[in-house]
Parts: structure tokens; sequence; C-alpha cells
């Protein structure tokens, strides 16, 4: 970018942006800093009582489900009074409700701070851009993780009596998947919230992603295979033995439409949860008949492992997307 | 090495010109005052030099670091007290220090900051319950720790009563003697020519004058300005006028109907209303008004020359 001094060109990221790579301290991280931010951040947009609410609330989600069991014993058609069943009951609920919180508790973090002017507070002392929101994706996460922990923690008591048996590996993967997935979601909240200065927009971004991931991406697939089965869409085609040996023709979507199924988070939760517990998300039939569209075998993608990339991939790229924006704008 | 060095400094705001190729000096141990009405660009400039906004061409370096490239150093060695802030409403005073002492890696005494600012009584309190004179007590302490080298405070006085902006202005002084420079905005010259060593004036994103109290005081001419409202003025009793001693400068204001004297007197104002009625003028009507360093800052920030934007 030369230096000259036309109108508009200093305020336009894409034009600022286009300069060399800083070569000084901006965007460098310290450790020191990021503490101070998280420790500060969670000190301060932290309510106690709301602290309390998300415990007690996550203690309830527990709870009610493994005291539902319990009555129910053995009559429930799909679930049974074990710590596989209360898994494959509460994460239905979890699946909703932590990326909700996650959004609520994030989407001010950077907004608010710039909005307010708080932010000069934090960014009058040493510590740059970087840190401020790895401190806040630090102290938010803490806040969210801490109060799963502790619902988790309590509700564990209720269900090692009720139940009688408790099998720690499924009960602990729930909680870590969860806290997992909380942390995909706090990073895409602090992410939005450093894009823009304003909270009602930020406020904005956080419900269009959670409609996004929750209704229209988890939609496209089902969409995407009518479309196919219409012939409004090119798919893949590929033949099934029947149960009376005949050859059969079937069209599924392009593995495309699949790798996109498979990025959303709440996709990938269930993936993982799968994974990590003894629940089997998918029946054999079902897995089998994966196999079968799949020609054999059913692509990286599409297995459960993968899901963990993507989890971790929701941790990592909205936080680094924001990271590296967030060094060219102007307070 | 200069405190502060702004070199060729321009800011677009859109299309909104905040600074145009504005360039000062600040030198080290110094108290500097930014002087300038509101929207002049002072607060852009602090922002620029701490790094908040990014120049649209032109350079500023604090304490020998580059504001972009090396702010967290700059930071690290610099209090700051910031304009259009807000505390943090959940944490408590000391917690607020407790924050910068952590953030800065020093050991500071949070009580003894909060001593030093006048609000030891709230420390325990919530800031979101605090006056906005509190919050800028407490922005000021946090701003003191570390003893930092150099203390930028961005219109300190706004939300302090008379009493406050004393002590704040004592406090400038001490960490001043400390060795500390201090580089402070203002809209009001009040506040500044007490405690500055130089004055730099903004106007419209450029810096009109820079200069010490001293200096600009020199500046001043005339000791006193006499407005004197006559019925009529003639060349003789003008000429009259301007011959005596006390006068340094004479100009012809008003209306026709009613013609008005502005006269720079160092001296006598009688004798120049002696000489009018010498000459059968009747004086109307006169005032005096003492020549101030807001004068001077008035003139450098509201004259009538349309500037070439």
């Amino acid at each position: 970018m030369s230096a000259d001094t036309t109108p508009g060109d200093g305020s336009d990221p894409t034009a600022t942006s286009a300069r060399a790579a800083p070569s000084g301290d901006i965007g460098t991280v310290s450790f020191q800093s990021v503490r101070a931010v998280a420790k500060k951040d969670f000190q301060d947009s932290i309510r106690s009582w709301l602290f309390l609410f998300l415990s007690v609330f996550f203690f309830s989600i527990l709870v009610f489900p493994t005291v539902l069991l319990w009555y129910l014993g053995g009559d429930a058609p799909t679930a049974e009074a074990t710590t596989a069943g209360l898994v494959g009951t509460v994460h239905e609920v979890t699946r909703l409700v932590i990326p909700v919180i996650a959004l609520v508790l994030g989407w001010k973090a950077i907004a608010g701070e710039r909005e307010t002017g708080s932010l000069k507070v934090l960014l009058s002392l040493p510590h740059s851009r970087t840190d401020v929101l790895l401190g806040k994706f630090v102290g938010r996460s803490a806040v969210l993780s801490l109060s799963l922990f502790v619902g988790f923690f309590l509700a564990a008591f209720v269900v090692a009596i009720l139940f009688g048996g408790f099998d720690l590996a499924d009960y602990v993967g729930l909680f870590a998947v969860s806290v997992l997935y909380g942390l995909a979601y706090t990073s895409i909240a602090i992410g939005l919230s450093s894009l823009t200065r304003s909270t009602t927009i930020a406020g904005a971004l956080a419900f269009g992603v959670f409609v996004l991931f929750y209704v229209v991406w988890e939609t496209m697939l089902v969409a995407v295979d009518t479309l196919v089965q219409l012939d409004y869409l090119p798919g893949v085609e590929y033949t099934v033995t029947g149960p009376g040996g005949d050859q059969i023709a079937l069209e599924r979507p392009h593995d495309i439409a699949f790798l996109f199924h498979s990025f959303d988070p709440g996709v990938a939760y269930r993936s993982v949860l799968s994974f990590v517990t003894s629940v089997a998300e998918q029946d054999p039939g079902v897995v089998q008949s994966m196999e079968e569209a799949f020609g054999g075998s059913v692509p990286l993608f599409l297995q459960d492992w993968f899901a963990i990339v993507v989890l971790l991939f929701w941790i990592v790229v909205p936080l680094a997307v924001a990271i590296y924006w967030f060094q060219w704008v102007d307070l | 090495m200069p405190a502060i060095e702004v070199d060729g400094l321009t800011k677009w705001f859109g299309g909104t010109l905040a600074l145009s190729e504005l360039s000062f000096e600040v030198r080290d141990g110094e108290v500097f005052g930014f002087l300038g009405p509101n929207g002049a660009g002072k607060s852009t400039t602090i922002n620029v030099l701490l790094d908040f906004v990014r120049p649209t061409a032109g350079s500023a370096a604090v304490l020998g670091f580059d504001a972009q490239e090396h702010s967290r150093e700059i930071r690290a060695r610099t209090g700051v007290l910031p304009e259009g802030y807000r505390v943090y409403e959940r944490l408590t005073g000391r917690k607020h220090l407790e924050f910068a002492i952590e953030s800065k890696g020093v050991d500071d005494d949070p009580q003894a900051l909060l001593e030093r600012v006048g609000i030891a009584d709230a420390a325990d309190r919530k800031a979101g319950g605090y006056s906005k004179g509190m919050a800028q007590r407490l922005m000021l302490a946090m701003a003191l720790v570390g003893d930092p080298d150099l203390l930028i405070l961005d219109e300190p006085s706004t939300g302090l009563d008379p009493n406050g902006a004393r002590e704040m202005r004592e406090i400038v002084r001490a960490e001043n003697e400390r060795g500390a420079t201090v580089f402070f905005s203002s809209h009001s010259m009040e506040q500044v020519e007490a405690v500055c060593d130089r004055v730099g004036i903004l106007r419209a994103g450029e810096m009109v004058a820079v200069d010490s109290v001293e200096g600009l005081r020199d500046s001043l001419e005339d000791g006193t300005t006499l407005r004197v409202t006559v019925d009529r003025i003639d060349d003789d009793a003008l000429a009259a006028v301007r011959a005596l001693e006390a006068v340094s400068s004479v100009k012809i204001g008003g209306s026709d109907a009613e013609p008005t004297l502005v006269v720079g007197v160092d001296g006598s104002k009688t004798a120049v209303l002696g000489a009018l009625e010498d000459h059968g003028i009747e004086v109307r009507d006169f005032s005096t008004q003492e020549a101030s360093l807001e004068d001077v800052f008035q003139s450098y920030t509201t004259g009538s020359e349309v500037e070439a934007r």
C-alpha cells in the first residue's frame, strides 16, 4: 500500500491488510497477559448467580432423565437405565443447549467492551490484541466448562445411586466431549464478537450462526439428497444387492455434501460421542448401508474419529481468523 | 531521545480527515499540554500513540519504540488514562488495581495507590457504583501503577470537581518530579497552563502552535483590552489616542451608528477616555478585559479564517 492519503484509504481493512506482515510485537502472545485477562474476564463477566444457575441447569438436565430412566426401568423402548442410555438421552439436550449457552456467554465478549470503551482500559495495559482474544476465550470457556463440571460431578452421585452402577468411561466421555463442543462454540462466539463494535450486530451474528448450524446446516444433506432423488442435482450412483439377490440401482448425494454435513459442530458432537462412549449412534444396518453407498468403506470424513478433527477445527479456526482480523481494525 | 515523536501523521476515517500531517515532539521529562477544541484530533493522536487506531500515513514513536510495531513495549512503560472508557462494573476498585499490577508484572500496593488518588474508602466497592469523578480517579491510579516513564492522560479533568482537578495537577507535578514525562490533553487552557512546561495547540487535525507557557504569554501583546463605545469617531481623536504612550494598538469596530474602539492599553485607561472627550467625543460605554492564555487559545482555535480542507 502506498502512503498516499486519499480519502477512505485508512479505515478500509482490505487496504490496510495488504500491508506487510508486522515485524514487531503485534500479535505476540504473553502467557502472563492471557492469564491476567482471563482471570479479569472470569471475575468481571460472571455474576455469581449465573455460574450457580448454569451448574444447577447442567445438574438437572442430567438428573431429570436419570430419574425418568430409573422410574421407567427397562420399559422404555429406546433407552435403558444405564449410563449409556443416559448419555444417549442427555446428548440430545446438550447438543442444543451448549451452543446456546456458549453463544450467550460469548457474543458480547469483545464487541461489548469495544462499544462501552472498557477495551481501552484493557489495551492501555501491556496486552496484545491476541492476548485479549485468547484471554477472553479462556475466561468464557472456563465459565462454561466449570459449570459443566460442577453439574456433572454432583449428578454423578444421583446417577450412581439410582442406577446402582456407573460407567465412568461413558459418563466422563459425555462430559469431555461436551466441554470440547462448548469450546468450539465459545471460539465461534468470541470470533463473531471481534468482528464488530456493535453489540447489536454481534448478537445478530450469534443468532444467525445458531440458526445456520442448528437448523440450516443439518438439513442441507437431507435437502441435497431429496434434490438428488428428484434428479434436480447430479448424484453418485451405486448398486446394492437386495434381499432376493437382485441388483438395485440407487443414487446418493456427492461426497462433498457428506463432507459438508460432517463439518456441522452438532453432527460432529454426536459422532465423537459415539466414538468415545459406548453409545452406538448408528445401528449396524445403517452402517452397512452407508458402507455400500460408498463402495465398501466409508470415507474418512464420515468415520467417527474424524469428528474430533472437526471439533478441533471449530475450536481453532474461528479464533485464529478473529486473531488475524483483529490485528488490523481501529478500535 | 524524545518521549514522543510524531512525524507526518495523517488519519482518515472513511471520508473524514482526522489528522493532517501532524508532527510534533514531546521532550523527555517535560509536562506537555495537548490542547484543542473537542474534535480537533487529540484523542485520535493518543489512540495512534497507543495503537488503538492505525495511521493512514506518517509515523509515531513513543519512548523510542515505533507505536505500531512495539506497542506492548510502549504500554509496559506508560501509564494511560484513556478517554471514553468505562470501568468494569462488577470489579471493585481494588480488583481494578490488582489487574493493572498483574498486567504490568509489578508489585505495587493497591491500597497505597487508591489512597494517593483519594478513593481508598471505596476500595472494596464495585466500580459500577462509582461516580464519574471516582472512576476518573480510579483510572488515574491504574495509570500510576509501576511508576511509568510516560503518563498519557486524555482529558484527565473530565468529571472532576475543581478540588479533584487540583489534586490531579498535584499528582502530575509529583510524577514529573519523579522523572516521568507527562503528556496530557485538554480542551481548556486553564487546566494546562498551571502545570505544563510546553503547550501544543491542535486545530482541525493540525498543530497550529507549539510553545512554552511563557512563550505563549509573551505573545500576548497587550496587557489589557479596552473597548469604548462612542457616538462618533474622527481622525483627530483617533490620532490623539494613538499618540498616547500607554496605547499599543487601536482598532475600530462596531457599527456606524455606534462605533467601538478596541484599544490595547498597558497603563492608564482614563487617559484614553480623557483624550476622546477632549476631542468632543461622547463616551457611551466602555469595558476592559484582561488578556489571558485562554485568549491565545481562542485566537488559535476559533480564528475566523476559513481553513482549506
